[in-house]
């Protein structure tokens, strides 16, 4: 489904990924974990679009598409969801308002019939049900003045309503408390099919005991430096990534 | 003599002119005030730059249009306007047409409110009605208003007795036709609550075409104790034309007063408000939202005047520009000495979409008394990149996306336009207009 062959991408003239490959494949589960500053949210920007990032080397190609050719609303229609380790605050924007925009045009690409009010709402209701969002938070902005948990739960009722074939989860699971990490761990299950994948970014094991990946990845310093099953997580959890950077150096 | 100097004395002297042409035998109370108020245009003539209050908009392009010719009522089919009246429960509707009131469109018949217009009430020497004009304006504070007043020729005049609450908008519609083009058109309005009187009322200003001309008018709005008023006010004339709204506000004890205006036609527009508190316990509220395109100017001016103590005030305006649009906000407030207890607070936003795009913002806080809760803030801002890509990464376009970043800027502002019909045609008119342009 995805295929990342040694990509490089920089900011203001200095490399942050310094040659990434990855292959995720339909159905599959993938952790990428890694220090601070390593670059991961540098990557699933890079993914997703956003400028002021120059990729320097290296392909991503979706589905058989060249994902880096596209522009980001389009890689949207193609079925890429970023779950954002900082979702933005839009006040006054409505946040059924946003969703239902984004639905329809994600709808659109695909080449289905946009979805009445009715049927948006049942579906939306259903869907803030299932990821346990307050449904004032609806009505309200998109994210302003949403607590941080609410505001990831939010991201997590955007990936169910529009139901993308690669989702990124950056960090959702920072900053929540023990049901919301619960919430958010049933929300990914809930969404694993054999025809979607998701890479999620975190610093906990934890999470990790609940959604257990099929391949998990350590990024350091712009590169994977190992990868393995999910019991890496364990030994991290212990060991810390010194060793391993150690190990990656010699 | 420059081409501008000429424009301007070529129209003071055909202004001159037409005012001396008016008729002299319409009573001692329309006799009186044209001519103190054109003894007043003598003195002031028109403003010009080296006036603050007028250092950021010219009046040479209004002045160069020349805009004089002789009245005529204008051939009125009701279907056209029909259709731009208020949707929706509606407590009674004053139309105009080019400056005239036109009764057969009009439904003025309100439990508890009084409803007649200036061009029968000067007719009938209606003294009653007639006394209450041009209190709060004089015979004007700048030579425009002086214009008004010496050139007066309809507008509406509503009083709501004391008690009365409306529980529906009342429609104020001025509508400009083909056959205004050319045209000075000068209404006059009165709205006048009693003492404890409840209304709503929208006031708007539209256009049926896109020809040049110069509406230049002025509303009086007098609220007795404990009154209360909403007053939604829209302009969205001609893209050609030059529109000046002279609003002036006086609030007796206990009053409230929360205004809304919407500016986006015109080539050129300025609405000048200024509110003053006559007695302890009133508040005022004044919002607004101005957008301002290609060829555009507008330009608002506010002047609070804090001259008792106790009085609240807020004054939160907020303006989207693109193109080569400009626009002046200048937000005074004064509070005198004497008003202790006193709170005002200012703020002014502006979202630039364009590099062309010009914004003049300057408040003044004014404050004299020691006792008092004051605050102002000014902002001048873009669309806000990250913004942009959160909403593009769940599939919007960018256009989709500036589009719904800029209605969220102004939707703090269009929330004060109270009834939901309103809100959404507003909205949509700006989706429209944001859209058409880069
Ligand atoms: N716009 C930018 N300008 C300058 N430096 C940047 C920019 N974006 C990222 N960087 C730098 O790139 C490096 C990688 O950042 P990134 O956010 O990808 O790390 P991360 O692995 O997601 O870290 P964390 O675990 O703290 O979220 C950091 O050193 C960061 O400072
Ligand atoms: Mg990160």
């Amino acid at each position: 489904m995805l295929r990342i062959k040694a990509l490089r991408a920089s900011v203001d003239g200095k490399e942050i990924l310094k040659g990434i490959d990855l292959e995720v494949r339909a159905g599959e589960v993938h952790a990428v974990m890694g220090p601070n500053g390593s670059g991961k949210s540098t990557l699933a920007h890079v993914l997703a679009g956003r400028d002021g990032y120059q990729v320097t080397g290296g392909g991503v190609d979706l589905m058989g598409q060249d994902l880096l050719d596209l522009e980001t609303e389009e890689r949207a229609h193609q079925g890429l969801f970023l779950a954002m380790q900082y979702p933005v605050e839009l006040p006054g924007v409505n946040n059924l308002t946003f969703l239902r925009e984004s639905l329809n045009a994600v709808r659109r690409a695909r080449g289905e019939a946009e979805m009445d009010a009715v049927g948006f709402m049942k579906l939306v209701r259903q869907k803030a049900n299932d990821v346990k969002l307050d449904q004032k938070l609806l009505k309200r902005s998109v994210n302003a003045g949403f607590s941080g948990g609410e505001k990831k739960r939010n991201e997590i009722l955007q990936m169910a309503v529009l139901e993308p074939r690669l989702a990124i989860l950056d960090e959702t699971d920072s900053g929540l408390d023990i049901d919301a990490l619960r919430t958010v761990a049933d929300g990914v299950n809930m969404m694993r099919s054999p025809d979607r994948a998701m890479i999620v970014v975190t610093h906990y094991q934890r999470l990790l005991d609940y959604i257990e990946p099929d391949h998990l990845h350590v990024l350091a310093d712009g590169r994977i430096v190992r990868s393995g099953g999910k019991e890496l997580a364990v030994e991290l959890e212990e060991r810390g990534y010194g060793w391993l950077l150690e190990e990656h150096a010699a | 003599m420059t081409r501008q100097l000429q424009a301007v004395s070529d129209f003071q002297k055909a202004t001159q002119h037409y005012i001396a042409g008016l008729p002299l035998d319409q009573g001692a109370w329309l006799t009186d005030h044209r001519w103190s108020a054109a003894m007043r245009f003598s003195d002031l003539g028109f403003p010009d730059k080296r006036e603050e209050a007028w250092r950021y908009t010219s009046i040479e392009g209004l002045l160069e249009q020349g805009f004089i010719t002789s009245d005529s009522d204008s051939e009125v089919v009701g279907a056209e306007f029909e259709q731009h009246f208020l949707h929706g429960p509606t407590a009674g509707r004053v139309v105009f047409v080019d400056g005239t009131f036109q009764p057969a469109l009009s439904d003025t018949h309100i439990p508890g409110v009084r409803v007649s217009n200036l061009r029968t009430a000067m007719e009938t020497s209606d003294l009653e009605i007639l006394k209450s004009v041009g209190t709060l304006s004089g015979p004007g504070t700048h030579g425009f208003s002086a214009l008004n007043m010496a050139t007066m020729r309809d507008g509406a005049l509503i009083r709501v007795g004391g008690g009365s609450r409306l529980d529906a908008p009342i429609d104020l519609i001025s509508i400009s036709t083909s056959s205004a083009s050319g045209r000075t058109m000068r209404p006059r309005h009165l709205i006048v609550l009693e003492r404890g009187a409840e209304a709503m009322l929208v006031e708007r200003y539209l256009s049926l075409h896109e020809g040049a001309y110069f509406n230049n008018l002025v509303c009086e709005v007098l609220l007795e104790e404990g009154a209360s008023l909403i007053h939604q006010r829209v302009q969205q004339e001609s893209e050609s034309a030059y529109h000046l709204a002279d609003l002036h506000i006086e609030l007796q004890a206990d009053a409230s007063y929360r205004g809304v205006n919407l500016a986006m036609g015109g080539a050129w527009s300025r609405t000048m408000i200024s509110n003053c508190f006559a007695a302890p316990g009133a508040s005022c509220e004044l919002h607004g939202l101005y957008l301002a395109g290609e060829g555009q100017l507008v330009d608002f001016h506010l002047d609070v005047d804090h001259a008792v103590p106790g009085c609240d005030s807020r004054e939160n305006f907020r303006g989207i520009l693109h193109g080569n649009g400009r626009a002046v906000f200048d937000g005074r407030i004064l509070v005198q000495e004497q008003a202790q207890k006193s709170s005002a607070h200012l703020s002014n936003a502006n979202l630039m979409l364009s590099r062309r795009a010009e914004v003049d913002t300057k408040p003044q806080l004014e404050i004299l008394a020691d006792d008092v809760l004051c605050s102002h803030g000014t902002t001048v801002g873009q669309i806000d990149p990250q913004a942009l890509f959160y909403l593009r990464s769940r599939g919007l376009s960018e256009e989709r996306a500036r589009r719904l970043l800029c209605l969220g800027f102004a939707s703090e502002i269009l929330e004060e336009f109270r009834s939901a019909g309103l809100r959404e045609h507003l909205a949509g008119l700006i989706q429209k207009k944001i859209g058409s342009e880069p």
